[in-house]
């Protein structure tokens, strides 16, 4: 009975203010009934509160004081007040102050993440165990659409690779002779020799297979030149166009060496109709201009509008 | 004119001077209230009082709105008059200065005895006599409890927030507060006034 008097006693002051709990003012309810000292104790209490309600004086002076009282601070706010011109700059600017940085208090409570995410501290091991599963889980996923650069060995075909600003590059007229497949499938072997490029004074080799969203771009370059290739192909009655592109935080440079379709540089351009190196570069500007986009469609292009050359296995995409 | 509470704050956040009599005029009985039961002395309570709204004009900026200007009023008063016992109580041991703190008590015995008809009232008189000394009697931070929850009326939360301290904590010094006026009231509590 006495530990049951000692757990109950604490709440006895908030058993008389009615601020318990309705199970919390149970207890003490059944309690007291069978306890005659907590049952007094509660009685007294009661009486001390009535007392202190009805018979305690609260204090209270004449509307002469609280006259004389107002006069009062308003002389010592003025005495207080700056008069001098940096002092009042001072103050000014304390207060002006004061305000920016009171708004920037009311802004940064409106903002408050909290107000916008609720998370009970308890449950925030779960959320880190649900954001990690998460992440292991779409990682693999993540890894596979966007792959880590190697170097320089691998090329980026992304939509943002390829630049507004790129420039086209003809450097050789007439100079395919054969007709000749960009494109083919990852899977597909190589059964020929690499297809050559007779441009009269150069010979272009395709080398270099480059994986580009599951298909196989072909890169060019000289056997015995340092000069790299922006060649223009005749493929029947089409041309293909060989162009180089600055793409994104890339220079405007033009190739050298064997560097080519390195990861930031290169789009293939399927461009129909042109014949001559001006015309490339006028119908590639052409349709740069009044295609938005027209940069990346290139990537796109149909395989059925090349043919292809014996010598490259023609794999129907 | 007759300015709202907020366009008064409002004002008085941008300088404008006149914005505080208003405000003045409307808590000055509550701050006096607090301040004469905390220090226990009218002298002193006046210098909580001007202290008290003279940080409400140079403070008013940082009024912020998650709290009403009463309860943040309640902050400054209960503060300064708390600061002030604390200062006037260390003060006392040095100078082993007595008389201030008897002055409220003696004025209530003379004010009660003066309003009450000394036949039909002496017994009420002398009973809120002893109330009001045994309020007066109890350790500040107790009494200060008392007076807020008591008298005027704020939730135990709202104390808390005011004396920056936990509700458990009001809880605590109200039931020891209350057991302790229990005591001191046990001889006055008979049937008749009861």
């Amino acid at each position: 009975m006495r530990s049951k008097c000692q757990k109950i006693e604490p709440l006895i002051s908030d058993y008389i203010d009615g601020t318990l709990s309705e199970r919390q003012t149970a207890d003490v309810t059944s309690h007291i009934r069978s306890c005659g000292a907590c049952k007094r104790e509660v009685a007294d209490l009661k009486k001390t509160k009535h007392l202190l309600k009805n018979f305690y004086i609260e204090p209270e002076a004449s509307d002469t004081y609280y006259a004389r009282f107002a006069t009062e601070l308003q002389q010592r706010i003025e005495e207080s007040a700056p008069t001098a011109p940096h002092q009042r700059l001072a103050a000014a600017a304390t207060r002006l102050g004061w305000q920016l940085r009171t708004q920037a208090y009311r802004y940064a409570d409106y903002f408050r993440l909290s107000r916008f995410i609720f998370i009970r501290q308890h449950t925030l091991p779960y959320y880190v165990l649900a954001l990690t599963m998460l992440m292991l889980i779409a990682a693999p996923f993540l890894l596979t659409h966007f792959p880590f650069d190697n170097g320089n060995e691998q090329v980026h075909f992304a939509s943002t690779a390829v630049d507004r600003d790129a420039t086209l590059a003809v450097e050789q007229e007439n100079a395919a002779s054969h007709s000749i497949s960009t494109r083919r499938n990852l899977n597909s072997e190589r059964k020929t020799e690499i297809p050559s490029v007779d441009s009269g004074s150069d010979i272009w080799k395709f080398t270099d297979d480059r994986v580009v969203d599951g298909n196989v771009f072909v890169a060019l370059h000289t056997e015995d030149s340092d000069t790299v290739p922006s060649v223009a192909l005749d493929i029947d009655s089409e041309l293909l166009t060989y162009a180089e592109f600055a793409a994104q935080d890339a220079t405007l440079e033009r190739l050298t060496g064997r560097d080519v379709l390195t990861d930031r540089r290169y789009a293939l351009l399927l461009l129909r109709g042109i014949n001559t190196r001006q015309h490339a570069h006028q119908e590639y500007q052409r349709k740069r201009i009044e295609f938005r986009g027209f940069s990346h469609k290139l990537l796109d292009v149909p395989l059925e509008m090349m043919s292809v050359e014996a010598g490259y296995d023609l794999i129907e995409l | 004119m007759d300015r709202t509470e907020a366009l008064l704050i409002a004002d008085l956040c941008e300088g404008d001077e006149t914005a505080l009599a208003p405000l003045i005029e409307r808590y000055k009985r509550m701050v006096y209230r607090l301040a004469v039961q905390i220090t226990k002395n009218r002298a002193d309570a006046d210098d909580v009082m001007q202290e008290t709204f003279i940080k409400v004009y140079r403070s008013i900026h940082t009024f912020r709105k998650d709290a009403t200007f009463e309860t943040w009023l309640y902050r400054i008063a209960v503060n300064e008059a708390l600061n002030f016992v604390k200062r006037r109580d260390r003060r006392r041991e040095c100078t082993l200065e007595t008389a201030a703190e008897s002055e409220y008590d003696s004025t209530v015995r003379h004010n009660v005895q003066i309003a009450n008809d000394p036949h039909a009232q002496a017994e009420k008189s002398e009973l809120r006599q002893h109330v009001t000394a045994a309020v007066n009697s109890l350790p500040v931070k107790h009494r200060t409890v008392v007076i807020l929850h008591e008298f005027e009326g704020l939730t135990h939360a709202e104390i808390a927030s005011i004396l920056n301290c936990s509700e458990g904590t009001v809880r605590s010094r109200l039931h020891y507060a209350r057991k302790k006026l229990r005591t001191l009231l046990k001889p006055y509590m008979d049937a008749r006034t009861v």
